[in-house]
């Protein structure tokens, strides 16, 4: 019986080749597609769940009530972590974490690298595997550390690492360090990322900053004991955040911030690890949002909507020509189950060839996927048991609704009137309009999304900054001299080159350069009575000029006053946030008993990423603290050459150090990654979506024409002419993507809106980014429909009559 | 008594009023019988054949099958029993385009739970008896009209039906090749085989051993 079927099934697969193609191949693609968008997608929400411990596992934040809101912070002073686990009952293990970096020697080698200073517990709390060494607990001893294979390699070339010893260049001196232990590679979709680890003891500010309450630099992370419920913990802390932050909050009180409903000035949260990488901060709290991967399943499942949608109302109108077909096997004695089955195992048959095609595609294609879309999402890491069953099952719905609903269908009819050939077609064209407004309005969507999304990233991408982005490299100081020296000499030796404009350095970034790294520096003090928060920035002479920030009032800092290291230079924010009209010769006692003048007054420019608002921002010109990125202002004309030559410049001073110079621009498009990568994602949607709509728009229009050949030919005759018969037979088509733009616009207006309203600088949104999108979409269903129909309708008349 | 319709009527509205297709008709079938039904266009003739291979439903009266009242019976019971006492024979054949002519006479067989080896023993048999053994790897847009309803009636008798009802099997024939179908039917009859046919043509009628006349959905 079955072979029966599936020879049927193939024969007639063969004998409707061009629809068959088109079926084939928008399921394949559909199927592809889905395949790689969920990868992605599983892959992003897989992030941290490797951990054996995962559930119990959780990072520290506090929410910090100040008069003008609640600020979240994930940073702790050093003492917090042991005094939290002396206080506080249902701690099983705890952790500090510090971020940092660190000159290390091995042999003639001398390389700068990531480190990151743990507790003991790191190792057992996390499930990151130690392949070998000491397996359990490799940072007993001071003075170890553990790296991992790939870091392994770069030192030493080999893995076989156990017992040697590297020196670390800590607070000037350098210090041996005994590889304890080797970590397996960190998995892709880990939000905690290390190359080395050493205990935290060992790191260089330990021994002045461990007893001091008032300076935080690292983030913590705890695992609860068995049946502690992270809501309790919380509420436990309470009066030990009231005992150790005691001069904090009075401060706060002081200020007239707002306790809050629990009476805290301070209160401890705990974010689960699986939610890490989802986090943000939003008015004090953790928010987390998996928008984004489940906005790239929601994509692949549209896609597949589509295909199956097609594939659908393809069955259902080419079984008009199997009609006697089914009639005539109902009167040899085929039960409804027979008729049902035989069509649903053609469809099935179907779906398994384009799954295929669909994973062979999806295998093809990975690789320019993962460089397309950001995307570490492989076959290896995201394939498991239960994704492959969830996946079956996904599979298995799909055909059961694509393939059984026409099935269903065509099973129900009666014996005679599908021997006679006569269908009653009112009840299920409402099904296949009703889907095909559906499917257009997925393609408006997604083209109006693509839309909406470019125009804010090209919006964001041109806006003024407020700074010179297109003249400055920006070059990260990372050699073994002293950064103020190698600026002095790169300022000294860059002299001569006419092309070179200006130099200047300060320890943070703009936007995010070729290390990777961004960083905020923060500081709180009193003025005037009331607290005052403002980042701050050390920089070097030129700093304004160099990256033309506009000065507003007062003067820049200036080589002729020596003065000028008590001196700092604010900008407008910080202005309105110390609450004075003319700042300028102001004290600002940032330190206690010690005074900074403020000099000058910048305009405001996006320091920060531009999902954020500008916040208050003081320079600071004090060679208490290094600078790290030293700033080139170059001429126009011979950009690339002056680049080379400055690369040259530094790889004299620094022939050990990578040169990773970049300019300001490129740095600025770093940090636009994720408004990247959701543009590429949402676009590729589009166009596939409008290659499946088209597709589907073709079959159906095709065998609509067929149908209505003989109508064709009678109206020609009587004289109709070409154009009103192309309008007849698009009417009908035209009037779904109405219906659809009209139902779909107030949609995507309203969503946009939401997501723009995160952005501090958007775009205006118009209402012809939408009536673009409806009449994109409308001219393209015309092209596709023009193509089925004006062969048939140019044909002679006469021939189409005959053939009845 | 093979068939025995009794008052059976069945009507459709149109406009608010019943339009007769078949009124009060009256017939008794016995086994063995060949018979012709004849009439003009439009006079019930298909209908009443329909209802006769229960195909169709009707709106009054009675029709007992084998002693099985037909009208008192579920669809599935009706179903069954079609399948296992009538063969259908059409104008335009009805065979399956996607299937050679082995698998379309293999076909009924699929939906009676036939063994495979069955199956190909009933096959190949009825492919000797119709001398189209040459033909089996065929498909039906590769033969002639002729051929394609010898296949039809092939299919029809396989599964060794009680009865055969053949609307116009020579319609789409020439003269010749419908002189052939008939000679096979009066064959078959002589086997024991029920017949009842639609036609148009005096001469198919003549070779039935009754002939009923339909006049506007009453017999004469």
């Amino acid at each position: 019986m079955f072979t029966n079927y599936l020879k049927i099934a193939w024969r007639s697969l063969l004998k409707n080749k061009s629809f068959t193609f088109l079926n084939i191949i928008g399921l394949s693609i559909a199927f592809g597609v889905a395949i790689l968008l969920s990868m992605a997608s599983l892959f992003e929400l897989s992030y941290d769940n490797f951990h054996e411990y995962a559930d119990d596992v959780y990072k520290i934040y506090h929410s910090e009530q100040n008069p003008d809101g609640i600020e979240a912070t994930e940073t702790n002073a050093i003492p917090f972590a042991p005094a939290l686990q002396e206080d506080v009952p249902g701690i099983h293990k705890i952790s500090r974490y510090l971020d940092d970096e660190v000159l290390l020697f091995y042999q003639d080698k001398e390389l700068v690298i990531d480190i990151n200073w743990v507790d003991p517990d790191f190792f057992t709390m996390f499930s990151f595997p130690i392949i070998e060494g000491n397996t359990r607990n490799p940072l007993k001893k001071e003075n170890s550390i553990v790296i991992t294979q790939k870091m392994a390699t770069i030192i030493f070339g080999s893995t076989n690492v156990i017992g040697k010893t590297v020196d670390f260049l800590i607070n000037g001196k350098k210090q041996p360090f005994t590889v304890t232990g080797l970590a397996k590679n960190i998995p892709a979709n880990s939000s905690i990322e290390f190359e080395a680890v050493g205990n935290f003891i060992n790191n260089p500010r330990y021994e002045k900053l461990k007893n001091r309450w008032d300076h935080s630099n690292h983030e913590v992370y705890i695992q609860l004991q068995q049946g502690m419920q992270a809501s309790q913990f919380e509420k436990n802390t309470r009066a030990f955040t009231n005992i150790r932050f005691k001069d904090n909050i009075e401060d706060r009180k002081r200020d007239g911030a707002l306790p809050d409903k629990n009476g805290q000035y301070i209160q401890l949260h705990l974010l689960p690890i699986k939610d890490v990488y989802f986090t943000h901060y939003q008015n004090g709290r953790a928010t987390v949002s998996k928008v984004f991967p489940y906005i790239i399943l929601g994509i692949a499942a549209l896609l597949l909507f589509i295909a199956c949608v097609n594939f659908m109302n393809m069955s259902i109108a080419k079984s008009t020509a199997r009609l006697q077909e089914i009639g005539m096997r109902k009167s040899l004695g085929a039960a409804k189950k027979h008729i049902f089955f035989q069509f649903w195992s053609e469809s099935i048959l179907v779906f398994l060839a384009t799954l295929s095609f669909g994973i062979l595609l999806s295998i093809l294609c990975l690789d320019t996927f993962k460089s397309l879309f950001n995307t570490d999402a492989s076959f290896d890491n995201t394939v498991s048991l239960g994704i492959c069953i969830g996946f079956i099952l996904v599979f298995m719905s799909v055909t059961l609704v694509a393939g059984g609903y026409p099935a269903f269908l065509l099973s129900k009819l009666g014996t005679l009137q599908a021997l006679k050939g006569k269908v009653q077609v009112n009840g299920r064209n409402k099904v296949r309009d009703v889907l095909m407004i559906v499917q257009f309005a997925i393609v408006i969507l997604l083209v109006s999304g693509t839309f909406v999304l470019r125009g804010q990233l090209q919006y964001m991408k041109n806006k003024d900054l407020g700074f010179n982005k297109e003249q400055v490299i920006s070059l990260p100081l990372n050699g073994k001299r002293n950064s103020y020296q190698v600026v002095r000499l790169l300022k000294e030796t860059l002299k001569s080159n006419p092309n070179v404009i200006s130099i200047t350095a300060s320890d943070n970034n703009l936007g995010r350069g070729r290390d990777g790294s961004q960083s905020t520096s923060r500081l709180g003090f009193d003025y005037k009575d009331h607290k005052v928060g403002t980042h701050m920035l050390v920089v070097d002479h030129d700093y304004l000029e160099t990256l033309d920030i506009a000065l507003l009032s007062g003067r820049s800092f200036d080589r002729n006053f020596i003065a000028d290291s008590t001196s700092v230079v604010i900008n407008e924010a910080m202005a309105r946030e110390l609450q004075e009209e003319d700042p300028i010769g102001k004290q600002l006692e940032v330190i206690s008993d010690f005074k900074h003048t403020i000099i000058g007054v910048m305009k405001d420019y996006n320091f920060k990423d531009l999902n954020r608002a500008i916040e208050p921002m003081t320079l600071f010109m004090t060679n208490q603290k290094q600078v790290k990125y030293t700033y080139i202002k170059i001429a126009p004309s011979t950009i690339a050459h002056t680049f080379d030559s400055i690369k040259e410049t530094w790889q004299k001073l620094e022939p050990n150090a990578t040169f990773l110079g970049s300019f300001l621009d490129d740095n600025i498009e770093r940090t636009l990654k994720k408004e990247k990568t959701m543009t590429t994602i949402i676009t590729s949607g589009a166009a596939i979506a409008i290659t499946l709509s088209c597709i589907g728009l073709l079959a159906i229009s095709l065998l609509v024409v067929n149908q209505r050949t003989k109508e064709i030919g009678v109206r020609k005759i009587i004289g109709a002419s070409t154009v009103s018969l192309l309008v007849l037979l698009a009417k009908d088509f035209i009037k779904l993507v109405i219906i659809a733009f009209v139902i779909m616009v107030p949609i995507v207006w309203w969503y946009s809106n939401q997501w723009l309203e995160e952005y501090p600088y958007r775009m205006e949104l118009s209402i012809w980014v939408f009536v673009s999108a409806g009449v994109l979409a409308l001219s393209i269903a015309l092209i596709t429909i023009s193509f089925g129909t004006i062969k048939a309708i140019l044909q002679n008349p006469v021939k189409s009559l005959r053939t009845e | 008594m093979l068939v025995q319709l009794k008052n059976i009527s069945k009507w459709v509205n149109s406009g608010g009023q019943k339009t007769f297709l078949l009124k009060d008709v009256d017939l008794w079938v016995h086994e063995g019988d060949f018979i012709s039904i004849m009439g003009p266009s439009g006079s019930g003739k298909s209908t009443l054949l329909n209802i006769i291979g229960m195909l169709d439903n009707f709106n009054e009266g009675e029709y007992t099958f084998l002693e099985e009242s037909v009208h008192s019976l579920k669809e599935k019971h009706r179903a069954n029993l079609y399948k296992q006492y009538i063969g259908f024979v059409f104008q335009a054949y009805h065979l399956i385009d996607e299937l050679t002519v082995k698998e379309n006479l293999e076909m009924p067989l699929l939906y009676k739970k036939h063994s495979s080896s069955e199956r190909k023993s009933l096959v190949a048999d009825m492919l000797d008896r119709f001398n189209i053994v040459g033909k089996k790897d065929l498909f039906p847009s590769q033969l002639s009209g002729g051929q394609q309803q010898l296949v039809g009636i092939a299919r029809a008798l396989i599964a060794s039906p009680k009865l055969i009802l053949a609307d116009e099997p020579t319609g789409n024939l020439n003269s010749k090749q419908g002189d052939e179908i008939m000679e096979i039917f009066t064959e078959l009859n002589k086997d024991g085989v029920t017949i009842i046919q639609v036609t148009h043509s005096e001469k198919n009628a003549g070779y039935g051993s009754r002939i009923i006349n339909l006049l506007d959905g009453k017999i004469e």
